[in-house]
């Protein structure tokens, strides 16, 4: 059973309160929608969660054991995968190789053949296997994202934080990646999806999560949180209709780079 | 004599580390920034124990200005006099205030021109983004170009001329030299033409670096030159200072030259230029300002800065083809020192160096080895200042 | 198996190593031809182990020839105040090696790329400087006098143990670049961050990867000083250095054969081109050799960024992995 436990979590920079006591519950393979307005804090809390950041104050818990403050790659280990704003693929590798790393990190006394066979198939399932002996950085941008996902399918974690996973994204690729979450959802692991895109991130999750200012603000079944004054308040600054003012943020900003930085 | 020995073996370590460990958690439960509290709370609670940690601890002032602004320094040379007037109680530097007095005004006379060089490297790193490492071989050029610049005169025409007129001749040859340099071999990294860009700057200059050195070797030989003097003047007696007239105008060249640097950055539309590519190539570039172009500007007025100071400094040091590798280790540590792309920065660290190369040489206990480990002071504090804040004194946040 | 021994490249692997074995048959006449190719092997080893920590772990450090110095110094400070045989200094020098590795290794876990650098440098000059000044100790500029590995030892044996020591470096390197430890040095170089989020310990293995190549340095150190009887601070010179790092550039630093290669072929030709008989006359070359060197090295840097040598590597060693220009052809038949 997957369970993952964000107590009362505080983290600030300098004087600055990125996250004020946010506290939510994880229980099974749910697919969990994070949103909220650039600068909220959604970075800021996946590199909580992933041990980037030691949060100031309260604790994660994941699966019976407290993770906070433990490196990230032990994280990743216990099963907290992630993938990053801006694709981050081993660039001056091959594909293959790209998907091995997680493997051999996952499994210390395997070698690198036991993991082909299932590197192999995890790129057909993408529909990259003819890329497998590619150079990354030979790859588009949209199959440098794929190859992310990939990636984290060989690190075989119960939970999925995917940040912005549709920024820049044809619509091809699109179907692509909402397969993906799909069928590994399909599989029983939990995902966590941090998006601008409204339409999707209503349409794909069955929870939503709003943060604003460090808070959560919402949490909730898309349809009720999409009704949240306080949500709506977030959004606009001000009371305005409520349906205008949620597709209005779809044009906003695509980048979130504000906390990548600090 | 016994009770400071007995003080600091045995409660300074305690407060020390009281100060190190406990204190910044004080501050940080407080939401203040702890990094500057565990340095001050470990130095001050070596010297002055619970009489510095007492207030700390109960008012928490804010101690960040004061700890970039030099408040360590003071805090650190407290403790060095401290340690010298224990081990070595007959040192000069305990005794004799008046030496001391000379040592750092001898110190920050050089270090104006130290700074000189190193603002031309923080100007490259500002609107580049890239350290030059080829930055000694240019001061090293510099230095030689005067050099023969004055012997052809006097062999050719048989005029015997100052040796500041070496220093805008040098400045413009070093400046061919670089921007020839940035255009061939840098433009490309930035028209994203070379792969792994970081490495490859830091390889390029490096080996344009080794080849003006070893031209340099070829051509002159291993054999030591200097030219003649600015001024025939022996010394200069300053109520208890010393000075060298010689090396007081090498650092006028200095300051003239850093004014003139500062101008150019802040009043023309060229220097506005450099420093709005500095802060955000982009924005510049929809502003009409060409990024590449004020790419070479900077490298070139960059090298030019070397060479001048080289020029300058001809007079007053011996010159061999290998003296930029100290100078460039040199301006390394000025500039991490001073916070990378700061050219404030540059010129406090300049004048630190300076500062702490001259006393550590004149205090360090056995003289004849204190001249010796000469520049191996500033590399200690420059080694310390990477580990603790990479970002320097004056740098921007990383 | 016999037809995987057939590939192109054993075959290429054999027939070097054949080489280098069997050339004190031909090199025994001249003392100091042999002396130069021995160097030039200490020289391999230097390039080949720095392009393990730069050119595939991502970490430009510039503390290499220090390290070596630290290994020399070590055996030599020992076996005279100590009275210790060679074989025991140098294992002494190369644990100390390790050590200071480990060190600074753990120091730098911040630092990255020109900071690196930076640091490595300070470093090397701090203890460059230390060296010259406490003569008392290290016998400053005159250099220290280290014993020949053992009695009567002639050039040829000498020889094969630097050439032993190459051989064993490099397959040591070999296997730890196509091992696991490869692929995790690798995908750090490329981004520590996302390394770590797939659940790499980019802490252990970058200390890891410091020690394991200032082991081998210190102990190629070491051996080499003993062999030429004395090592002085002037060895661990930046310049020294970027001799080094210009060898494997030219050679190709991602490669462990390109870098040792080109090292080799570039200490050789230095020694060689002392002097050149141009139409009966003799021209001393001397710091020529040098400008010339830094001239190449800033072109193969420009235009042949992966080394002379890749091509020829490329097309023995990089198995399977086909060219970039492959894959944009496959995208551009997608996107049409």
């Amino acid at each position: 059973m997957i369970e993952l436990q964000v107590r009362d979590v505080y983290k600030s920079f300098g004087g600055i309160q990125a996250l004020n006591g946010v506290s939510f519950e994880i229980q099974g393979n749910q697919l969990i929608g994070l949103i909220g307005p650039n600068g909220a804090g959604k970075t800021t809390l996946t590199n909580v969660l992933d041990g980037v950041y030691r949060p100031t104050g309260g604790q994660v818990w994941f699966n019976g054991e407290r993770i906070d403050g433990l490196p990230p790659y032990e994280i990743a280990r216990r099963g907290l995968g992630r993938t990053f704003q801006v694709t981050r693929a081993f660039r001056r590798m091959t594909v293959l190789e790209n998907m091995l790393v997680p493997a051999m990190a996952l499994h210390p006394t395997a070698r690198q053949r036991d993991f082909h066979k299932k590197a192999w198939e995890v790129l057909e399932f993408l529909t990259m296997d003819h890329l497998g002996r590619e150079f990354a950085r030979s790859l588009s941008g949209g199959q440098q994202k794929l190859l992310e996902l990939g990636r984290l399918l060989m690190l075989d974690p119960d939970i999925i934080i995917l940040d912005e996973p549709f920024a820049g994204v044809h619509p091809k690729l699109m179907e692509t990646i909402y397969e993906y979450i799909d069928v590994v959802n399909k599989q029983g692991k939990a995902f966590i999806i941090i998006s601008h895109d409204m339409e999707s991130i209503f349409t794909l999750s069955q929870r939503l999560l709003v943060l604003n200012f460090g808070e959560l603000i919402a949490d909730g079944k898309p349809g009720a949180v999409k009704r949240d004054p306080a949500v709506i308040e977030a959004y606009l600054g001000e009371e305005e209709e409520e349906e205008e003012g949620i597709v209005l943020i779809e044009a906003g900003d695509m980048e979130d780079a504000e906390e990548s930085d600090a | 004599m016994t009770i400071p020995i007995l003080w600091l073996v045995l409660a300074g370590p305690f407060w020390a580390a009281l100060g190190a460990w406990r204190l910044p958690r004080v501050y940080r439960k407080k939401g203040l920034d702890d990094a500057p509290a565990r340095l001050i709370g470990g130095l001050g609670g070596l010297t002055l124990g619970p009489f510095l940690l007492g207030p700390l601890w109960y008012f928490t002032p804010d101690l960040g200005r004061w700890y970039w602004g030099g408040g360590t320094g003071i805090l650190a040379a407290f403790e060095l006099v401290g340690l010298f007037a224990i081990m070595q109680s007959d040192n000069l530097c305990v005794t004799n205030a008046s030496y001391v007095a000379n040592q750092a005004a001898n110190g920050l006379t050089i270090g104006f021109i130290y700074a000189l060089m190193a603002v031309g490297l923080t100007l490259i790193y500002s609107v580049q983004g890239i350290i030059s490492f080829a930055h000694g071989q240019f001061y090293m050029l510099g230095g030689y170009v005067s050099y023969y610049l004055l012997l052809f005169l006097s062999e050719r025409f048989g005029i015997e001329v100052n040796p500041i007129v070496g220093v805008p001749v040098a400045g413009l040859v070093t400046m061919v030299v670089g921007f020839a340099f940035e255009r061939l071999f840098l433009r490309p990294m930035h028209l994203g033409r070379v792969e792994r860009a970081g490495e490859y700057a830091i390889l390029i200059t490096f080996g344009f670096g080794f080849f003006l050195q070893y031209t340099a070797l070829a051509i002159v030989g291993p054999f030591s030159q200097k030219t003649g003097t600015y001024l025939q003047a022996g010394s200069l007696q300053l109520g208890t200072l010393v000075m060298i007239p010689n090396r007081l105008i090498a650092a006028a060249v200095g300051i003239v030259l850093i004014a003139l640097l500062l101008y150019l950055l802040n009043r023309t539309w060229t220097g506005k230029g450099l420093r709005a590519v500095s802060m955000d190539k982009q924005a510049a570039a929809v502003t009409g300002i060409n990024p590449l172009r004020m790419n070479t500007l900077a490298f070139g007025i960059g090298t030019m800065l070397a060479g001048m100071s080289g020029a300058a400094l001809i007079p007053v040091f011996t010159w061999v083809p290998w003296v930029g590798m100290t100078a460039s280790t040199r301006s390394y540590v000025i500039i991490v020192l001073g916070g990378l792309g700061s050219v404030p920065g540059a010129l406090f660290g300049g004048l630190i160096i300076g500062l702490v190369e001259a006393l550590g040489a004149g205090c360090y206990p056995d003289p004849s080895k204190g001249a010796a480990y000469k520049t191996a002071f500033g590399l200690i504090i420059f080694a310390l200042m990477l580990l603790v804040r990479p970002t320097g004194l004056f740098g921007r946040e990383p | 198996m016999i037809k995987r021994l057939l590939q192109p490249r054993w075959i290429a692997m054999v027939v070097l190593v054949g080489l280098l074995v069997a050339s004190p048959a031909y090199l025994k006449d001249s003392p100091y031809q042999m002396a130069v190719v021995t160097g030039a092997f200490f020289y391999a080893i230097l390039a080949s182990s720095w392009a393990l920590l730069a050119g595939i772990a991502g970490q430009f450090s510039f503390a290499h020839m220090a390290l070596a110095g630290i290994g020399a110094y070590t055996a030599g400070i020992l076996g005279r105040d100590l009275g210790t045989t060679p074989l025991q200094g140098i294992i002494a020098g190369t644990v100390l090696a390790g050590l200071v590795g480990l060190v600074i290794g753990i120091l730098c876990l911040r630092l990255r790329a020109a900071y690196l650098a930076l640091f490595t440098i300070a470093f090397s000059e701090i203890l460059r400087i230390w060296l010259l000044t406490e003569f008392q100790f290290t016998e400053g500029s005159n250099g220290l006098m280290l014993d020949k590995l053992w009695e009567g030892i002639t050039g040829v044996q000498e020889y094969y143990v630097m050439l032993g020591l190459l051989l064993g470096s490099m397959a040591l390197m070999y296997w730890l670049a196509s091992s696991r430890f490869g692929l995790f040095v690798r995908s750090m170089r490329e981004d520590e961050e996302a390394a770590s989020a797939m659940g790499v310990n980019v802490v252990r293995y970058k200390v890891l990867i410091f020690v394991i190549t200032s082991l081998i340095v210190g102990l190629a150190g070491a051996t080499f000083y003993h062999q030429v009887g004395i090592v002085t601070p002037n060895t661990m010179e930046i310049l020294q250095m970027s001799l080094v790092i210009a060898m494997a550039v030219i050679g190709g630093m991602e490669s462990l054969l390109g870098a040792a290669i080109g090292a080799f072929f570039s200490r050789v030709s230095l020694e060689m081109l002392r002097e050149v008989g141009v139409f009966g006359f003799t021209i001393e070359l001397g710091a020529w050799r040098y400008a010339a060197f830094g001239l190449l090295l800033i072109f193969t840097l420009r235009f042949a960024q992966n080394g002379l040598l890749y091509p020829i590597i490329d097309r023995l060693f990089m198995r399977g992995a086909r060219k970039d220009t492959v894959a944009k052809r496959t995208l551009a038949e997608e996107e049409t």
